[in-house]
């Protein structure tokens, strides 16, 4: 599941920030995104924010001081998804 | 022996430019208070009003650094062609002084200020009332609000400065290009100014302290690379960037060569 997770969050982050030479499987799970890593910027990650609430329901908080955390790779991404989508169904249950 | 005499000349002139401004600093800071105040009612005219007197300030900065052979900078230096209303103005970052300079030509402008500084409690409102706006900090998703704050700004008639490095530039070269400049310029419609900055030798670069100033004495120098429509580039933020990035990195290589 996880592993789906991180492949479908990889497609979305070349879909979104169009990176033309960029393989969606040659971004690894663990590398930093911004900076040193895929070398995104904070602009990229406001856009992502925006796609992931649109495929995956999960609404990022801005002032949120985890934010830096969550959004540093693939493997943090798909930590923080699976998290608030199990918090919104608990919720919903 | 004369350019070791010199240079101690300078070091000195430092300590006593550093203690000066320690002096007067306060001063002007309430004067700036005081204005604030007074001109609290329209923000728009009190940001461009304190800032046309920060740009006189910094060009007597500049003045007594040349003075006392610190930095040698000519505010007055030519800038053709620049716009007349709001825009975006970018520039390398290779000193600590591109922020007082840039400023001092251009007669005011807002930037990006980092967090800690903005919100410190008596330089927050001088800051704010300034029409400069804080910037993201950890957050990266805060980017929105400061691309909204810098989009106002920019409505109001002012200029705005990024350094798209975000931080000062490394020797002899250049960080990578933050979007914000080129997304806000893309946004708002406003000509994007491609500014250079050349300090020769570099003083208050990252691995050159207040106190040690080289030898012989700086000479700071600002010009236009070239001004940039966004339209032009159907407003992509993404290759106006790669565009304008890439002509900074042709512009360096003609330097060194």
């Amino acid at each position: 599941m996880s592993d789906q997770l991180a492949a479908r969050i990889k497609e979305i982050i070349v879909e979104t920030l169009a990176l033309e030479d960029v393989e969606p499987a040659s971004i690894e799970t663990d590398a930093p995104l911004f900076g040193e890593g895929l070398g995104l910027d904070s602009i990229d990650a406001l856009e992502l924010a925006l796609a992931f609430h649109k495929e995956f329901g999960v609404r990022t908080q801005e002032n949120d001081e985890n934010n830096r955390e969550y959004y540093h790779s693939v493997g943090s991404l798909v930590k923080f998804i699976t998290e608030k989508q199990a918090e919104a169904a608990a919720s919903e249950g | 022996m004369i350019d070791h005499l010199k240079h101690w000349i300078r070091r000195f002139n430092v300590w006593i430019t550093v203690g000066s401004y320690m002096t007067l600093a306060p001063v002007g800071y309430v004067i700036l208070a005081f204005l604030c105040f007074c001109w609290r009612k329209d923000p728009i005219r009190r940001a461009r009003r304190l800032q046309a007197i920060t740009a006189k300030a910094y060009r007597f900065m500049h003045r007594w650094l040349g003075w006392t052979r610190i930095t040698v900078f000519d505010h007055r230096c030519a800038l053709p062609d620049l716009p007349k209303g709001p825009c975006v103005v970018i520039a390398n970052h290779p000193t600590l002084m591109d922020v007082t300079a840039v400023t001092a030509v251009m007669g005011g402008a807002c930037s990006i200020v980092k967090p800690a500084l903005f919100r410190r409690a008596l330089i927050s409102p001088l800051l704010a009332g300034l029409g400069h706006v804080e910037g993201p900090g950890k957050d990266p998703l805060r980017i929105g609000k400061v691309v909204d704050d810098v989009g106002k700004r920019l409505e109001w008639g002012l200029p705005f400065v990024i350094f798209p490095e975000g931080t000062r530039s490394p020797r002899g070269g250049l960080g990578r290009f933050g979007r914000v400049a080129f997304e806000v310029a893309c946004r708002a419609n406003v000509p994007l100014v491609c500014l250079t900055i050349t300090c020769e030798p570099v003083y208050l670069a990252k691995h050159v302290p207040l106190f040690s100033p080289p030898h012989p004495t700086p000479h700071m120098q600002i010009g236009v690379l070239a001004i940039d429509e966004p339209g032009t580039l159907g407003s992509d933020s993404r290759a106006l960037r790669k565009k304008v990035e890439a002509r900074y990195h042709a512009w360096l290589e003609g330097l060194a060569s």
